[in-house]
């Protein structure tokens, strides 16, 4: 990937570029993570405090290896080992690889979240002229979704299009094959149940019903109690070690690292005007009749600087890479 | 073929208490691959080593340190980590309960299936007044010393449970509104509008296929037997100039196939 010579913000990278293609018109896009990693991921040291890493090893050989020495390779069922080259990755999946082909529109509520894999945030090239705004503005009013599916890093994506506040964001959606249902896990036939229990517990449901989310419920209840630990032992100058060169124990910093600074993505893709969506302030949808209000309110207030994780990200995405397409 | 439970729990909502038990709804499909070492494909170990002499550091002897700012961290050690572990009651608290729309699809994460454990009766009972009231139940539990924040649904006539991202990993969608330059005109719009709607349909997931996974099941078969691969590059595209012109036509096309 190429650096980023927007210097302000070295953390905002896409995670991939293509063409978002609906009918003729084509789309020259670049996606981004919309959600950050949860803040309780730690650094991985030893017990004096130095930096540890992962590193692949040759059993045979004894030695630590480059990424560079090391191949992917499938088992099959007969034991035997089939290397596959990037290339042969790539040749899977020729025309693929670069688009996202909108085949059909559907009404975003028909989509059950179980399909709700993992959301992206498209930003339009800069070569994507008016089409990313059409198409923001045609979905929202129409309340729909435009499915497709694109290749990326070794693994094919079915993703709802969707748009929100002018802005398109590619929600990955699992394959139906990769759902269970109620029979395939082997849950019981739905039995009529007595109606005096239906009403009790619906009587529960309407006690307890709001119009909307309350953040504070949504907190990371395990993160804050972590960091309110930390600090409070760091006050002790108890275990207290410098930052450099440390890695995230669970491996997850290739998605550390791709944090956006999404006002910045905006500004400079967009060619945007940005209306207040400073923190906790109520974000007006232009051209965005159909989204919901307190949604808007719940997820503005949900605002959070994002973090910047400079030393580990570049190790970490180099060991992404030679795990990609597993 | 059916699936083990991964957890039991029971749902507590006011003073009712629903026993369930917690079932994955996802099937793993992905293809798996070793990393081997290039020279003669030995399959390769991680291991943790200390970063600036190399040397491996025994499972005993690692640590976790937080970090606080940009430049400290401090580590914790296990005692420390476990006394900060929450305790499991079993409890699914149900806090409220919100129109579906109220939670967004980024909110989204893992999808369960909840199934009935010893009463049924309760069970069904609830799946039966949560799709009657077309809402979603905000819910926090305990599971496996972990945090979790979910929403129950009801679908089919069974229970689900999805648990959600945290609240601070949700990045916010603030308004939009691009320049004059890159605004559609009226004419435009309305042609948009026409295309959506001509290739609008239902959702039907299964009409979908992974086919990159299909041809990657048979790359390797064909390399198992030793057939020869011919490899094709990808190549990107344009972007498009003339909006209008491309609309109009796209909607021709959609037309066109709709007739014949």
């Amino acid at each position: 990937m190429p650096d980023d010579d927007r210097e302000p913000s070295a953390a905002v990278r896409p995670f991939w570029s293509g063409t978002i293609t609906f009918g003729l018109v084509s789309i020259p896009v670049d996606l981004y993570a919309a959600v950050t990693p949860r803040r309780k991921s730690m650094k991985l040291v030893d017990q004096e405090g130095h930096p540890l890493g992962r590193r692949y090893w040759c059993p045979k050989d004894e030695k630590v290896l480059d990424n560079d020495e090391l191949v992917r390779g499938y088992e099959t069922e007969s034991g035997k080992m089939v290397v596959v080259t990037d290339e042969e990755f790539e040749s899977a999946a020729p025309e693929k690889s670069r688009d996202i082909d909108l085949k059909s529109f559907v009404a975003l509520d028909e989509i059950s979240p179980f399909f709700f894999e993992r959301p992206y945030f498209l930003a339009p090239d800069e070569r994507a002229g008016k089409a990313y705004a059409l198409l923001a503005q045609t979905m929202a009013r129409s309340g729909k979704a435009g499915i497709g599916s694109f290749v990326m890093r070794g693994h094919e994506y079915l993703v709802a299009i969707v748009s929100e506040n002018g802005m398109l964001r590619a929600q990955v959606l699992r394959y139906a094959d990769e759902l269970r249902t109620p029979e395939s896990i082997g849950l019981p036939e739905p039995a009529k149940a007595p109606a005096a229990t239906v009403r009790a517990l619906a009587k529960e449901i309407d006690a307890l019903a709001e119009p909307a989310l309350d953040l504070a419920e949504m907190a990371d209840v395990d993160a804050e109690t972590l960091h309110r630990f930390a600090e409070q032992k760091a006050k002790s100058g108890q275990g207290v070690i410098a930052m450099e060169e440390l890695e995230d124990e669970d491996g997850e910093g290739a998605r550390s690292g791709e944090v956006i600074d999404l006002m910045q993505v905006l500004r400079e893709s967009l060619g945007a005007s940005v209306a207040a969506a400073e923190k906790g302030t109520k974000a007006k949808g232009e051209g965005a009749r159909s989204s919901a209000p307190k949604r808007t309110a719940a997820k503005s207030s949900a605002a959070t600087p994002a973090a910047k994780k400079p030393a580990a990200t570049r190790t970490a995405r180099k060991k992404a890479h030679a795990r990609a397409a597993t | 073929m059916s699936a083990r439970a991964i957890w039991k729990g029971r749902l507590v909502l006011g003073k009712h208490e629903v026993a369930v038990k917690m079932y994955s709804a996802v099937e793993d499909q992905a293809v798996h691959f070793h990393l081997l070492h290039e020279k003669d494909l030995t399959p390769v170990e991680q291991r943790i080593v200390r970063k600036d002499n190399g040397r491996e550091v025994p499972k005993e002897a690692q640590r976790k340190a937080m970090p606080l700012d940009d430049q400290r961290a401090v580590i914790l050690e296990p005692d420390e980590l476990d006394r900060l572990e929450p305790e499991s009651d079993r409890a699914i608290h149900l806090l409220r309960f919100v129109p579906r729309d109220a939670l967004g699809d980024q909110w989204f994460d893992r999808p369960y299936y909840l199934g009935p454990d010893d009463d049924s009766d309760a069970y069904f009972a609830l799946a039966e007044a949560l799709a009657d009231k077309e809402r979603l139940g905000i819910a926090r539990w305990v599971m496996r010393d972990k945090r979790y924040v979910g929403a129950l649904s009801a679908a089919d006539g069974y229970l689900r449970m999805t648990t959600l991202r945290r609240a601070d990993q949700v990045v916010a969608v603030p308004a939009v509104r691009p320049d004059k330059a890159r605004t559609p005109s009226a004419a435009e719009v309305k042609l948009a509008e026409q295309l959506v709607e001509s290739i609008t349909g239902a959702f039907e997931p299964e009409q979908w296929h992974n086919e990159y996974r299909a041809r990657l099941h048979k790359l390797i078969d064909a390399k198992a037997k030793g057939t020869k691969l011919r490899l094709v590059a990808a190549k990107p595209k344009e972007a498009t100039g003339d909006l209008a012109g491309s609309l109009r036509a796209s909607l021709a096309a959609a037309r066109g196939k709709r007739v014949a």
